[in-house]
């Protein structure tokens, strides 16, 4: 692969607090290495910007190998930047070329407060999933892993929506700032799993409650969730959730 | 869940707006199956009679209430969705990624909707309100008992102005942008979303209720003009 | 002297004689009791979601935005467990077994035995939680091999297993949250131990969005941080991974076990340029099908579709014809750096070697033509079905190497070198995964109990789990007993403020130097040390050398960091600097550790004591103990051996010939 280096323009959000109005900084990126992954090129602007005696960029990121799903910065309008299926710490400088200007803004939405600069507050995801993305069963109460078959087709499909890494790019993607993907991969995991059958009608019905008491918008299917999703977590997700909730609607005598 | 509260949740309202919306697209098809008779060469007579039954028959005219709830109905709860949904972002983004990540005419919903409203409401006062609410003139035709309201001359006589013929085809254009979406959107909503159907609902979505009907009903407008 | 607290009787009945002894806590009280929780990796949330559940007052810290972001979702190849589902021969006492060895004979037996012993229930747990773990078309699970065995026992999620045991962990975690039982505190960092009559009784944390100090009563803290990997600053942990919990516990007088001992992982993608931040792990199930390899001549600047398959050198199957590319992970990473530093590596820096797919690719296509019955398969189909079924086992991995190198595995061979993975040294842990402070557990990664001198692969899930659903719930019951009578501490208690005052003259202090240098440059030069000098071999000299680099790196890093904005607010370079400043400690400290350990063992090598051959040689006689080191003040440590006595897994030479 070719290596290159290039200069860059990046205009970022900066933000001190949940109470700042915030503003776009421009700032520029010097030498960077085509080489380098996109967070790694933050991080020279930040040590530059220590340097100047300036305040770095606060962004959230940590394991930079695009599975814990802290990393979300919305680049040049897309969440998590060009590349399809791909977290920010996992894109790459190779996406960009000599002279771009960069635009870097923070995941957008009423259930996402800015913290500070780039860095959001995403608890509302977890809260969902207190509302039931869960199978109740205390430690110790299993049976033997394998007294329980699953058709090979369903864990695949099961575990293909389990892979979702909760960073919230489906609802920085939303034009209307749903969180539809992410509470449909849940429900489908469990719901797909013989092990979710019991609780699987309250689990629909609340996860939707909880999504939709956070501020989080409805869905109108444009797909473009789908198209962010770093692990590409399909439509057909929300497909099954809506069927899961009109079950459970129509017949949970609750 | 209560009711009440399973149709104020999102997804229960998506569907109340799918519903309404597919009832609707079923409507389409009968209506333009009964605007092509305006074209027939026969001075009006299969059309008017055609008015004349949808007028009066009271089981027809207990949907025709019903349709116009509904259309409400839809547009009242998707106008709400649209707002709560807009009211989710309240610091709009800078930088938008257009075309890259959804389709545009999933994006302008609201817009193609509320064409559609003017234009419906255009479109009553036109034709329904006068077939209903004033004196019109009426035509006899050999072999048949009662003389019935000419709404085929009103036809002909409201499309030969320019400007209404224009003001149709957007009509119609914003129909078929709002269905080209629309349709499948609402099987989505339901549910519907399969690998061996996706494609047959696609086609359906796009070909029939985005193309092929409001292409029918901006024909007729324009072929009267010309006439 | 240590006191592990062994129960007695034979190694297979000591677990169940202990469970059967160890004394309750009615659930009435167990509503009074509290217990904090620090971190929410596998053993943080399992042991989290436990307590909760039987019925214990929690509170669990995390210092990211949310518990499912700790870093054990980043693990990818599998999970250990004596099953036995392939009827190859497993058993607990295999996978103890192999597990002891593999830890080069550095581990304590019993409570190894007890980690194979539950293995399996954790299977069943997970399973129950909805982890879709890989099934095989009979609906039953599937199984692997990893390095360092000789059965298929790792169950497996494709390349990320680790995912999501943690998810299943994190939601019987956030089920517990909506019950009440547990209290979450995320974007909170613990940055002291407050002990009240000797025993730990709470803590300091920072919120990290306002900046606050808050402090928070417990009649048990467990430590569940993980590993130390980032002292390197280069290493496959995320980059907020860090010791300042175990560490702040060791200031209070935790005993600090086996610092030395550090996995260097064989198969991560080699460094790029002087800006990595991290190396990013390629799995080991990779080694199940991958064949690694380097140039037979040295300095071979040919392409690797170049070299012919007689000048290439599969040196791991022509040391170790046994285990081939099956070796342990300090074996194979030892013989990595042996290749390169001989001149045979691979790549611009030759610092890499090679790891090829196309003879797995070519054997699979093969076994495809042959079950859908297609005759006369051209190459290119062959290769083509073959690629498939790569992509379906390992399709996450390739991806991932493709987008940080921009070079597409399915038709190159990887480039792959050793990077800092895990480490088995931690907070010095009894049988009941106590520390030497009273009311002080830690668990998972940062304790230093079950993989000896170096981990097999797919063993860290299985310890985290463990730890936290099925061995302290039984063991932090036995201490908290005697705890029912203690109400909890109001936290306007003098040890409380004094606590938080020393913390906040530190953050003070930290934020006052106003120097010229940032915490990032502090950290690579300190990584660097630590590499060069306690990384793959280490010995005397250089050992001494990096003790005194260390000693003065510290001195310059209070002198000269510079750390901006101010403490009351979200401060991401303050949140570093504090974990910087504890490396630079503990980097110290396992200098010394290694300094101390004359011998080779595992992942430790010492030049001075190889065998002919270059393998690590073992010295039984004078280092068979658990080197456990009690902090005296700054740069000052006191050794305690905690020996190891092995009576069913006899210490031997090991060989994987």
């Amino acid at each position: 692969m070719e290596h290159y280096n290039m200069n860059l323009t990046l205009k970022v959000w900066r933000q001190k607090n949940k109470d700042d109005q915030g503003r776009f900084e421009t700032l520029q990126a010097k030498n960077i290495s085509s080489e380098m992954s996109f967070l790694e090129m933050f991080d020279v602007v930040n040590e530059e910007l220590i340097n100047e005696g300036k305040e770095p960029i606060a962004f959230d990121h940590d394991c930079r190998e695009g599975i814990c799903g802290m990393c979300s910065m919305h680049i040049n309008g897309r969440a998590h930047g060009p590349w399809n299926g791909t977290t920010t710490c996992q894109l790459h400088m190779r996406a960009f070329k000599d002279g771009d200007t960069i635009t870097v803004e923070p995941w957008r939405a009423g259930a996402f407060p800015v913290i500070k600069d780039l860095t959001v507050d995403r608890s509302a995801f977890d809260r969902i999933i207190e509302a039931g993305g869960y199978i109740s069963v205390n430690t110790g109460n299993a049976q033997d892993a394998n007294c329980l078959p699953v058709d090979k087709n369903k864990a695949d499909l099961a575990f293909a929506a389990a892979a979702c890494i909760g960073c919230g790019a489906c609802v920085a993607a939303c034009k209307n700032s749903s969180a539809m993907l992410f509470v449909s991969a849940k429900v489908s995991q469990l719901a797909l799993l013989p092990q979710g059958q019991p609780e699987r009608q309250t689990r629909a019905l609340n996860m939707v409650a909880q999504m939709d008491k956070e501020g989080f918008g409805s869905c109108t299917n444009t797909g473009a969730c789908e198209a962010e999703c770093p692990k590409e977590i399909s439509l057909t997700n929300i497909a099954r959730l809506n069927r899961e909730f009109i079950a459970a609607g129509f017949s949970s005598e609750k | 869940m209560k009711w009440s509260q399973f149709f104020n949740t999102s997804i229960g309202k998506k569907l109340l707006v799918g519903a309404t919306g597919l009832f609707l697209c079923s409507f389409v098809i009968v209506h333009l199956a009964g605007n092509f008779q305006l074209l027939y060469n026969d001075e009006g007579k299969a059309f008017n009679a055609y008015a004349a039954f949808m007028g009066h028959n009271s089981l027809i005219q207990f949907i025709a209430w019903g349709l116009k709830i509904v259309i409400l109905l839809h547009a009242f709860i998707a106008l709400q969705l649209t707002f709560s949904n807009r009211a989710a972002r309240p610091v709009k983004y800078a930088v938008n990624p257009g075309n890259q990540t959804s389709s545009w005419f999933s994006r302008q919903m609201a817009i193609m909707g509320s064409i559609l409203l003017v234009f419906i409401v255009i479109h009553l006062v036109n034709f329904w309100g006068k077939f209903h609410y004033t004196e019109m003139p009426t035509r006899t035709y050999e072999g048949s008992i009662e003389p019935l309201k000419d709404l085929y001359a009103l036809s002909y006589e409201t499309f030969k102005n320019g400007w209404l013929v224009v003001l149709y085809v957007i009509g119609m254009i914003g129909l078929s942008f709002h269905l080209i979406h629309g349709f499948k959107s609402a099987c989505q909503t339901f549910g519907l979303n399969h690998k061996k159907y996706n494609g047959l609902l696609s086609f359906i979505g796009i070909w029939v209720f985005g193309i092929a009907i409001p292409v029918g009903f901006a024909i007729i407008p324009v072929v009267i003009y010309f006439k | 002297m240590l006191n592990a607290k062994i129960p007695a009787g034979p190694l297979n009945s000591k677990w169940e004689d202990y469970k059967g002894h160890c004394k309750l806590v009615n659930p009435a009280n167990k509503r009074n009791l509290e217990v904090i929780i620090i971190g929410t990796g596998l053993a943080g949330a399992s042991a989290a979601a436990s307590l909760g559940e039987l019925g214990y007052k929690v509170k669990a810290f995390c210092f990211q935005d949310s518990p499912r972001r700790a870093h054990s979702i980043a693990a990818q190849g599998g999970i250990n467990a004596a099953k036995n589902y392939q009827n190859d021969g497993d058993s607990v006492f295999r996978l103890f077994y192999d597990t002891v060895k593999g830890g080069d004979y550095r581990a304590r037996e019993a409570n190894v035995h007890r980690l194979a012993e539950v293995s399996g229930n954790i299977i069943d747990q997970c399973v129950a939680q909805g982890v879709p773990f890989a099934r095989e078309y009979g609906g039953l699970l599937s199984n692997r091999s990893f390095g360092g065995t000789q059965v298929q026992r790792t169950f497996y999620a494709a390349g990320q297993t680790g995912q999501q045991l943690l998810l299943g962990a994190y939601s019987a975690l956030e089920r517990q949250v909506a019950l009440g039982n547990v209290k979450m505190y995320n974007r909170h960092e613990m940055l002291d131990i407050v002990k009240i009559d000797g025993k730990a009784r709470g803590i300091i944390a920072r919120n990290l969005v306002t900046g606050e100090l808050e402090r928070h009563f417990g009649h048990a803290v467990l430590i569940c941080s993980g590993g130390y990997g980032n002292v390197f600053y280069l290493s496959t942990n995320a980059m907020g991974s860090n010791v300042t919990a175990a560490w702040k516990a060791t200031k209070n007088g935790a005993y600090f076990a086996n610092p030395c001992f550090t996995q260097i992982h064989p198969t991560c993608i080699p460094v790029s340029g002087d800006h990595q931040s991290k190396l990013t792990l390629m799995s080991e199930s990779l080694r199940n099908d991958g064949r690694i390899w380097v140039p037979k001549k040295q300095n071979d600047t040919r392409k690797a579709s170049e070299i012919p398959e007689e000048e290439r050198d599969y040196y791991l199957e022509r040391r170790y014809p046994a285990f081939g590319n099956l070796v342990p992970r300090d074996v194979a990473s030892r013989a990595a750096k042996e290749r390169c530093d001989a001149g045979y590596g691979v790549g611009t820096s030759k610092q890499a070697v090679y790891l090829d797919f196309a003879a797995a690719i070519e054997r699979y296509g093969n076994i495809e033509v042959g079950k859908r019955q297609i005759t006369n398969a051209s190459k290119e189909e062959i290769i083509k079905l073959g690629k498939e079924v790569v992509a379906e086992k390992y399709g996450n991995l390739f991806d991932m190497y493709a987008k940080i190198t921009g070079e597409n595995p399915y038709e190159l061979p990887m480039r792959i070198y050793p990077a800092v993975h895990y480490t088995m040294g931690g907070l010095w842990v009894d049988y009941e995964l106590g520390t030497t402070v009273p009311g002080l557990y830690s668990l998972g990664e940062a304790n230093f109990s079950d993989h000896g001198a170096n981990r097999l692969g797919a063993s860290a899930l299985m310890q985290g789990l463990a730890d936290g659903y099925f061995v302290i719930p039984y063991t932090v019951g036995n201490y908290l007993a005697d705890e029912i009578r203690t109400k909890a501490i109001p936290t306007d208690h003098p040890a409380f403020v004094e606590a938080e005052n020393k913390v906040r003259d530190t953050i003070n202090k930290l934020m006052s130097i106003k120097g010229s240098k940032s915490v990032d440059f502090f950290h690579k030069k300190l990584g660097k040390i630590m590499w060069d000098k306690c990384g793959m071999a280490r010995n005397e000299q250089g050992l001494k050398e990096a003790i005194e680099e260390i000693k003065a790196l510290r001195a310059e890093f209070w002198r000269d960091v510079r750390i901006p904005g101010e403490a009351n607010e979200f401060n991401p370079e303050l949140e570093k600097a504090g974990r910087v400043a504890d490396f630079l400690e503990l980097g110290e400290l396992m200098c010394i550790d290694a300094l101390n350990r004359r011998e080779s063992c595992g992942g430790h090598f010492r030049e001075e004591s190889q065998t002919d051959e270059g393998e690590a040689q073992r010295d039984d006689e004078n280092f068979s103990y658990v080197a456990a080191w009690e902090y005296k003040g700054d740069g000052q440590y006191e050794l305690h051996k905690e020996p190891l006595e092995f009576v069913e897994c006899k210490p031997t030479q090991r060989s994987y010939k």
